[in-house]
């Protein structure tokens, strides 16, 4: 046997050696343990190598060829058999580190916007994609703001003191507003036409506190005027905000009523929406299929004279509503004092932000 | 205004159901309250006669009442107390029906009882259940009492707008039911004509012509009071108005059928059958029919004779003229009175009656002559009695009709639908408005029941009613450019911020009261002391505005404290109310509140519990402006309601904005809020007002920064927040920011000493900082701290 094939002899026996080996192993050290043996300087392999020197040119290069096959096969296997290893580790890794991820969260805890809060916003953001801003005005108001701008007669009867908080000391001519109206009046004194506006703010009258009347309140009120403004355009500014609170699906109607500001003036019903308009036993409408909101109507002109406008060239309507009624409404409150005591059970109903 | 369908009848024909009534009167302004049937569940109940009365022999109250309803005579147990023998009552037999009521034989304390008799109120006919409903003489026995009453009828409750005194009465509303249905109004005819008598007539003399522009009177005489005929009490009665007798019920029937307020006067005790309509003079007292003696006032329109005042004018009679059992003459009153003194005078006595509502409103003065003669007919046929032929009709100044244009393009550019002019005409002619169609306009003459329609817009609405609102288009206006100002979002941000940190928000009354300041413990001579004072409050409680909103939130906290909710973090957003010096009208700043007690926290399995404490409504308060771009600082400050060295002065850049700190324990206590709670208030304006505008962002840097920790041992009286202005002010440009990081006391520390710890980032935008940087500044810093505190380098 020459020695060329001798050599080749022992390559083979050591591939297979080898190999027997690794597949043996059963752990990452002892498989390091059989690579430096396998493989190591002082291994067989490294051997055989420097016995190739003694070889024929064409024989060193067909061994050599052998030796690197051999060498390559052995680094797979421990490649292949390490990865076994590996595999394992971290398989229990990550079970020494599974957490039960049902346990609760490192929670913030976070508070509430109040009912009020958010029915005014959510009122107030419809206008504002309609194109209004929002006024303000003073809730201790003149009596001349409250009442004579708005066309209210000197001796109408809702000046009584006894519906009405009048400020002591100031003749009857200061008073706690009865209504967001006066703001109206402000607003159209301090800038030429055109406007949109809303104006949410507290308002007060001398109504014995019961589930439906609280003496102190709050008012959502809205104001346009400019050229060529209908009442249609009340309607349909109206509907789009009951849409919006109350559901698409329900229709509203405008019933004629009586404001001294707005002529015509009209009281809006929404639709019932616990019965959906049919009435029957509804409890909410009591059998009345409609379900009143707001009031409002075409500013009279007596307003637009007050504030000096061309009540010819411009029209404009306005609307008022309280705040309390809709959130009642919108969130099945029956006992509107509950929005103004404050009890963590009740307001934490609305927790969130929205 | 309570309208019967079936009295409704005498005037317009209803032939729709009553649904479909409602809805056209609520789709044209009346809105109906209410749909009552009053003879719904009642059957059995007829009429009786009290035949003896003995007293129960077991109850000093109750009594046994034998009677008889035309067949056998029956016993029944009766509380009440207001019949006699005699009377005509209704009696629930056995087996009869009330609502919720069925009757059956009982025995009440020992005497059995075969029925009941009824009040007015378990009949649903009147709010009277202290006696027995009384019936009209003249009703049949064992006549059905629902019948009798016309109970067996529909009742609208309508609510009357206060610019339709017209719909106050049948009349007015058979009107508008008309125009509604498009049937014809029947207005009752007046029959014969009045007996002519010789006899001396009325004088009238209008001294105040323009409080009473006319006036109508009738005598009437050989009267014979007494009851009324059975289908007028009956029908008054279904009005919710108690029968008196045969005059007085007239008068009441023809208000609740025209409308317009009667007066019925004794002849014989008004002094030469003199009538004066004047003021009256100061002082002088009149008692009135409901028995009060009341002084009068110049501003006061009264009826006089020639001795003494009759009755104060569209309000109430007076006692002295009052129409008795014993009268023969009446001297019947139809008169127009201006509304505005009318309402004046009623306020000023606190004294409204059905008929001041009517004047104040706005009567008719083209109906007297009617309303009176109607009335006197009533009369003469119900007491035998005779009317004069002279009709005493003093109108010195007759009122014209007043015309009123409409431009009926006007009404389409106004409603925002076509409506043509011939329409627009027909409909304010079905509600009886006099049209002229001209070239381009309407000339409308309007009847003087319509006092409110005045000018072009009133025509508009009347036309927009009665075409129905269902016509309007839904359009939308043009809109301007909607969004909110800079300092609405701002106080959004601030709401959801507070809200985000785990605070509530609350909503709180903004009447209170210095009983409130009291609790809080704030001395007399505090600013919050001065306050607005309301007029006329409805408590003791809320008669002044409120200078803070802290006694509102403290007593919401206390509230949930006492509900056994003791976590509470509340805050609001709202107005206070200071006097101002220079206007009639005080400042409302906007003031943010906040209350905080109990656990901030509760123990979690990762983390132990944590407490509302001052630092950490501190740093709620803080962050929160912060957010909004505001520089808070606090420094320390003394007072009520505060903690006496637990409270500090917020101040926003320069400006003082409110406080912060602990509740003295004794406020605690005064309020049943626990020891510990902390609150701040703080003014928004001030913090909005310094808001920065756009931020401009400077170049990253381009080298990295330096940390470096420096801990100094000062005095503990020594604010932190000093020492922090110190190393700022230590001149060291390289400074970017410095936190504090730990406060320690303890071993290593002498007593009366504190540690405290800051980290200190460094940062050059042209090179990178190195050790001996770093070193240079520490010992710069620590030399300040070391000059102004004695501080000393911790090692």
């Amino acid at each position: 046997m020459s020695d060329a094939q001798d050599l080749r002899a022992q390559l083979e026996a050591l591939r297979a050696e080898s190999i027997e080996r690794i597949a043996g192993t059963e752990n990452l050290e002892a498989l390091e343990e059989a690579r430096i043996r396998i493989l190591g300087r002082k291994a067989p392999l490294s051997s055989i190598r420097s016995g190739l020197g003694k070889l024929a040119d064409d024989e060193r290069k067909t061994v050599g060829q052998v030796a690197n096959r051999v060498q390559t096969d052995i680094e797979t296997a421990i490649q292949q058999r390490r990865e076994v290893f590996e595999a394992a580790e971290l398989t229990g890794r990550w079970e020494r580190e599974r957490i039960d991820v049902t346990l609760p969260g490192d929670e913030v805890p976070v508070g509430s916007l109040h009912p009020l809060t958010r029915t005014m916003w959510e009122i107030v953001d419809i206008f504002v994609g309609l194109g209004y801003r929002v006024a303000d005005g003073p809730e201790v108001e003149l009596a001349s703001y409250n009442y004579d701008a708005l066309n209210f007669s000197a001796d109408h009867p809702s000046r009584t003191p006894q519906d009405v908080f009048y400020i002591e000391g100031s003749d009857e001519q200061v008073l706690l507003r009865t209504h967001t109206s006066p703001v109206q009046i402000r607003t159209m004194e301090s800038q030429p036409p055109p406007i949109y506006v809303v104006c949410p703010g507290r308002v007060y009258r001398r109504d014995e506190q019961d589930p439906t009347h609280l003496s102190g309140f709050v008012q959502l009120e809205g104001l346009a005027v400019d050229e060529g403004i209908t009442m249609g355009d009340l309607k349909g500014s109206l509907e789009a905000f009951a849409h919006e609170v109350f559901g698409n699906d329900l229709d509203i109607r405008f019933r004629p009523h009586h404001f001294p500001f707005t002529e015509p003036s009209a009281e809006v019903d929404v639709q019932c929406f616990a019965c959906k308009g049919r009435g029957g036993d509804c409890r909410l409408c009591r059998g009345e299929r409609w379900i009143e909101i707001l009031g409002c109507g075409m500013v009279h002109p007596f307003l637009l004279e007050w504030v000096g406008y061309d009540a010819e060239r411009y029209t404009g309507f306005a609307f008022g509503m309280g705040i309390e009624r809709i959130a009642a409404l919108a969130h099945g409150v029956n006992d509107i004092r509950y929005f103004w005591e404050n009890d963590l059970r009740f307001l934490t109903n609305f927790a969130g932000l929205a | 205004m309570k309208v019967s369908l079936k009295w409704l009848e005498d005037y317009v024909r209803v032939d729709v159901p009553v649904a479909k009534l409602v809805e056209l009167l609520d789709l044209s302004g009346t809105k109906v309250e209410a749909v009552i049937e009053p003879g719904k569940g009642i059957e059995g109940i007829v009429v009786a006669e009290v035949l003896a009365i003995t007293p129960h022999p077991n109850a000093d109250n109750l009594s046994l009442v034998d009677i008889s309803a035309g067949g056998e005579q029956e016993r029944v147990v009766c509380g009440a107390k207001n019949f006699a023998v005699g009377d005509k009552v209704p009696y629930a037999a056995l087996g009869a029906r009330l609502p919720e009521l069925q009757i059956t034989e009982r025995k009440i304390r020992g005497e059995v009882s075969r029925g009941m008799l009824c009040s007015g109120s378990e009949l649903g006919v009147t709010k009277d259940h202290s006696g027995l409903l009384i019936l009209p003489g003249d009703a049949e026995l064992g006549a059905d009492v629902v019948g009798l009453l016309n109970l067996n009828d529909t009742i609208l409750d309508l609510e009357i707008t206060p610019n339709r005194p017209d719909c106050m009465g049948m009349i007015g509303v058979a009107r508008e039911v008309a125009a509604l249905l498009g049937n014809d109004l029947h207005i009752p005819e007046l029959s014969s004509d009045p007996v002519p008598v010789a006899t001396e007539p009325v004088s009238v003399r209008l001294e105040d012509a323009q409080g009473c522009p006319r006036y109508v009177a009738h005598l009437i005489l050989d009267v014979a009071v007494g009851p009324s005929v059975g289908w007028m009490a009956a029908r008054l009665l279904a009005a919710g108005v108690r029968p008196i007798s045969n005059v007085v019920d007239a008068t009441n029937y023809i208000l609740l059928e025209t409308g317009h307020p009667l007066h019925a006067f004794d002849a014989q005790k008004v002094h030469d059958r003199s009538i004066i309509v004047r003021r009256a003079f100061a002082g002088e007292k009149l008692t009135t029919l409901d028995g009060v003696e009341r002084t009068l006032d110049p501003a006061d329109l009264v009826i006089a004779d020639p001795k003494k005042p009759l009755a104060l004018a569209g309000i109430m009679g007076g006692a002295s003229s009052e129409v008795g059992d014993s009268t023969t003459e009446v001297i019947l009153e139809a008169a127009y009175f201006e509304p505005g003194s009318i309402g004046r005078t009623g306020r000023r006595l606190g004294l409204r009656t059905e008929a001041s509502a009517r004047f104040e409103r706005g009567a008719d003065p083209d109906s007297l002559m009617f309303a009176a003669a109607r009335c006197a007919q009533f009369i003469s046929l119900a007491a035998g009695a005779r009317p004069s032929v002279q009709i005493v009709d003093e109108y010195p100044v007759p009122i014209a009709r007043r015309h009123v244009t409409l431009r009926p393009e006007r009404t389409v550019k106004v409603l925002g639908f076509e409506i043509s002019a011939r329409s627009q005409a027909e409909h304010l002619r079905s509600v009886h408005l006099v049209v002229d169609e001209q070239e381009e306009i309407l000339d409308v003459e309007v009847p003087r029941f319509r006092p409110d329609i005045e000018r072009e817009v009133d025509l508009i609405e009347e036309v927009a009613r009665l075409a129905g609102l269902d016509h309007l288009p839904s359009t939308l206006p043009k809109g301007g450019a909607g969004g909110l100002s800079v300092h609405q979002s701002a106080e959004r941000t601030l709401r959801r911020t507070l809200a985000g940190a785990g605070v509530e928000e609350a909503w709180t009354s903004s009447l209170g009261s210095s009983a409130d300041l009291d609790a809080m413990g704030l001395p007399n001579d505090h600013p919050a002391r001065n306050m607005v004072a309301l007029m006329n409050p409805m408590s003791e409680q809320e008669n002044r505005l409120r200078t803070s909103l802290l006694p509102g939130l403290l007593k919401a906290a206390a509230h949930n404290v006492a509900h056994r909710v003791e976590d509470v973090a509340l805050f609001e957003i709202a107005r206070i109310y200071e006097p101002a010096s220079d206007s009639r009208l005080p400042q409302e700043p906007l003031i943010l509140g906040g209350v905080f007690t109990g656990h901030r926290r509760s123990k979690t399995w990762l983390d132990e519990p944590r407490r509302w404490g001052f630092f950490e409504a501190k740093g709620v308060l803080t962050s929160a402006l912060g957010g909004l771009g505001a520089e808070v600082s606090l420094t320390p400050t003394e007072g009520a309601p505060f903690h006496p060295t637990r409270a500090a002065i917020v101040m926003a850049g320069e400006r003082t904005i409110g406080s912060i700190g602990e509740l003295h324990p004794q406020t605690c206590d005064r309020l049943d809020l626990p020891e510990g709670t902390v609150v701040f208030e703080v003014a928004l304006g001030p913090v909005f007002d310094q808001m920065p505008g756009k931020v401009k962002v400077s170049e990253l840097p381009r080298f990295p920064a330096a940390l470096i920790d420096l801990a100094v041992v000062v005095d503990e009286t020594v604010p932190a927040a000093s020492i922090e202005t110190a190393i700022v002010a230590a001149g060291v440009p390289e400074l970017t920011e410095v936190k504090l990081f730990d406060l320690y006391r303890g071993e290593q520390i002498p007593d009366g000493k504190k540690s405290l710890a800051y980290s200190l980032r460094l940062q050059a935008a042209d090179r990178t900082l190195t050790d001996e940087d770093s070193t240079a500044v520490l010992e710069r810093v620590v030399g300040a701290l070391r000059e102004k505190f004695g501080a000393e380098l911790r090692g």
